[in-house]
């Protein structure tokens, strides 16, 4: 598995209505990291998903996934959409949503009941991974937000697979869960490589490891550390986009890792200021996050 | 009722009801979960066409009226897949244009045109032996189709998105659900009118979905629900000398407001529910979701 690239493009392009949403793509990926692609609404972060799944055929230029051409690598590759429009009142309980991951195309004919039990033991094994185990039997319309969009991280990894694509996991998620979310992603990624596609720059965290910036180009930067160039790339502003703290900052105290930041010429030194005084507190604002790597 | 039963046209309305309910739990569910339902009454309406077109050649109406509906069914499912922005607007012409073809072909069929209104309002107290036949064939070809695809319309049903990303043929399923729900409004035709077709495609299932636990539990529970309207607006219209379709629906709008009124079963968030805990009403294996 670590001698195939997890994904490997080059000079990709693809088009709406003759209008190139992506063009001149290359990315290399290296099996076991953990890419974020961030980007403004419509830079085409989710077609470049849609690409790797093989839902969409790209206009030209070449693309594989696990060593294969898109679309034809099954239960390899493990799926989160966009935060599902799953009716409130489907029918279905959590782990009979995480048993949908195992559905292969095609008439299933027959299944045996070794079979049964086998899908239904690798469905309560997901579970568990996500840490919800004791709650297979209830009907996952009795869930939070988070706690679903767990079930669904369960049915995207209970095939086992070497990938995991997600397309903004934390959307649509408060706070805590997000931070949950992020924890247990990290954790998914000593067994997997995985590319979240994300617009909300607090998911990049210690536990990304890479980051590509996708404005219908892409940039692969493969440190995880938010620098200026980074922020106007992925917001799609022409130049800096203004000073990474302010974006990152919820409420009065910086809690992400950013560059150095001691540029007094940046936001009147305030941010220096402000920055110095979070160190000198200790990273008592950083510690709370479950999901950083440190 | 028991003296009724005697009644050969009585006892096949009674056949023609239960089997039109086992159809609308199945078909009504999915076409409830699937959000459908304005395309499954524009099937509805539209397979008028069939029946102007039936007495106009002179052929029979069942068999005829299948074939016009499914063939709009599925013009219907290729417009939403081709033209997503003004899919419902399309629709509703088709609706519309189904409808008027039916009246104007029957304008131009020669004779005395007495059966409009039972094809409007439903002619359950005169289904013949050949249409109760047809209908069980025809219920036959729809279970079977609906179990062969059960995962795959399970999962297209459940998340479109994620099903496409698994390699299931959504295109495909799309079309095959809307030839089974033109089968099943043609069936439910004889039985209470296209005009009330669409209150036993949905009142049962709607019924049903948030009192059970899968899909299978919700097209059995939807089913019997179906079955139970059925039987009493029946009894209620020999009784009470009332038409019998009418009736059947009015039975089922009064369960639907009850079923408002009832609340529904809440889980309590913790502590978490053990896994051996027994399905809901429905009695839906605990795994069910998934089988065929």
């Amino acid at each position: 598995m670590l001698n195939t690239p997890a994904i490997e493009i080059s000079d990709l392009w693809f088009a709406y209505d003759g209008v190139r949403v992506l063009d001149q793509v290359s990315l290399h990926l290296d099996a076991g990291d953990f890419l974020a692609v961030l980007g403004p609404n419509g830079g085409g972060k989710s077609t470049l998903l849609r690409l790797m799944l093989g839902l969409v055929k790209p206009g030209g230029g070449e693309i594989r996934v696990l060593g294969l051409p898109p679309g034809q690598t099954g239960g390899r590759i493990g799926f989160l959409p966009q935060f599902t429009q799953v009716s409130a009142n489907f029918p279905i309980t959590v782990l009979g949503a995480v048993l949908l991951g195992l559905v292969r195309p095609g008439i299933t004919w027959f299944r045996t009941r070794a079979e049964r039990r086998r899908e239904r033991e690798a469905a309560l094994m997901a579970l568990s991974r996500v840490g919800l185990a004791e709650h297979a039997g209830r009907r996952l319309s009795d869930l939070s937000g988070g706690q679903r969009q767990r079930v669904f991280i369960a049915r995207a990894i209970v095939s086992g697979p070497e990938l995991l694509l997600l397309d903004e996991p934390t959307a649509s998620v408060d706070g805590r869960s997000r931070q949950e979310l992020m924890a247990l992603l990290a954790e998914l990624n000593r067994d997997m490589t995985i590319v979240m596609v994300s617009h909300d720059m607090s998911t990049v965290d210690g536990c990304v490891k890479s980051i590509a910036c996708v404005n219908r180009t892409l940039h692969h930067h493969a440190d995880s550390r938010l620098t200026p160039l980074i922020f106007a790339q992925a917001t799609g502003a022409d130049s800096i986009a203004g000073c990474p703290v302010e974006l990152l900052a919820h409420g009065a105290v910086p809690h992400r890792v950013v560059l150095d930041h001691d540029n007094p010429d940046c936001c009147g030194g305030r941010h220096a200021r402000a920055a110095k005084a979070d160190a000198a507190e200790g990273s008592g604002a950083g510690t709370d996050k479950g999901g950083r790597a440190s | 009722m028991m003296e009724a039963l005697a009644y050969d046209f009585f006892r096949n309305a009674l056949y023609a009801g239960l089997l039109a309910s086992l159809i609308c739990g199945v078909i009504g569910s999915l076409v409830v979960v699937n959000r459908i339902v304005f395309l499954a009454g524009g099937v509805a309406h539209a397979s008028y066409g069939g029946v102007g077109l039936a007495f106009f050649l002179g052929l029979p109406v069942l068999p005829v009226t299948a074939g016009f509906s499914t063939l709009a069914a599925l013009s219907m499912a290729w417009v939403t897949l081709t033209s997503r922005e003004r899919a419902d607007t399309v629709i509703g012409v088709l609706w519309a244009a189904g409808m008027a073809l039916g009246i104007i072909l029957l304008d131009l069929t020669p004779g005395y045109n007495s059966d409009l209104m039972s094809y409007l309002f439903g002619s359950i107290l005169a289904v013949p032996d050949s249409d109760l036949w047809l209908m069980a064939g025809l219920s036959a070809a729809v279970l079977v189709l609906v179990a062969l695809f059960s995962r795959g319309l399970l999962v297209m049903s459940f998340d479109v998105e994620f099903a496409r990303s698994r390699g299931v043929p959504v295109r495909f399923l799309h079309f095959l659900l809307m030839g089974l729900t033109a089968l099943c409004v043609v069936m439910v035709i004889r039985v209470v009118g296209l005009i009330l077709v669409m209150a036993l495609l949905t009142i049962p299932p709607f019924m049903a979905e948030r009192r059970t636990r899968s899909l299978p539990g919700m097209m059995l529970l939807a089913g019997c629900l179906s079955a139970v309207f059925c039987v009493a607006g029946l009894y209620l219209s020999y009784a009470l000398d009332l038409t019998c379709g009418a009736t059947i629906i009015a039975v089922a709008c009064v369960g639907f407001v009850i079923s408002l009124a009832v609340p529904q079963r809440r889980q309590p968030i913790a502590p978490a529910q053990p896994l051996g805990q027994p399905g809901a009403q429905s009695g839906a294996p605990k795994e069910g979701s998934a089988s065929a």
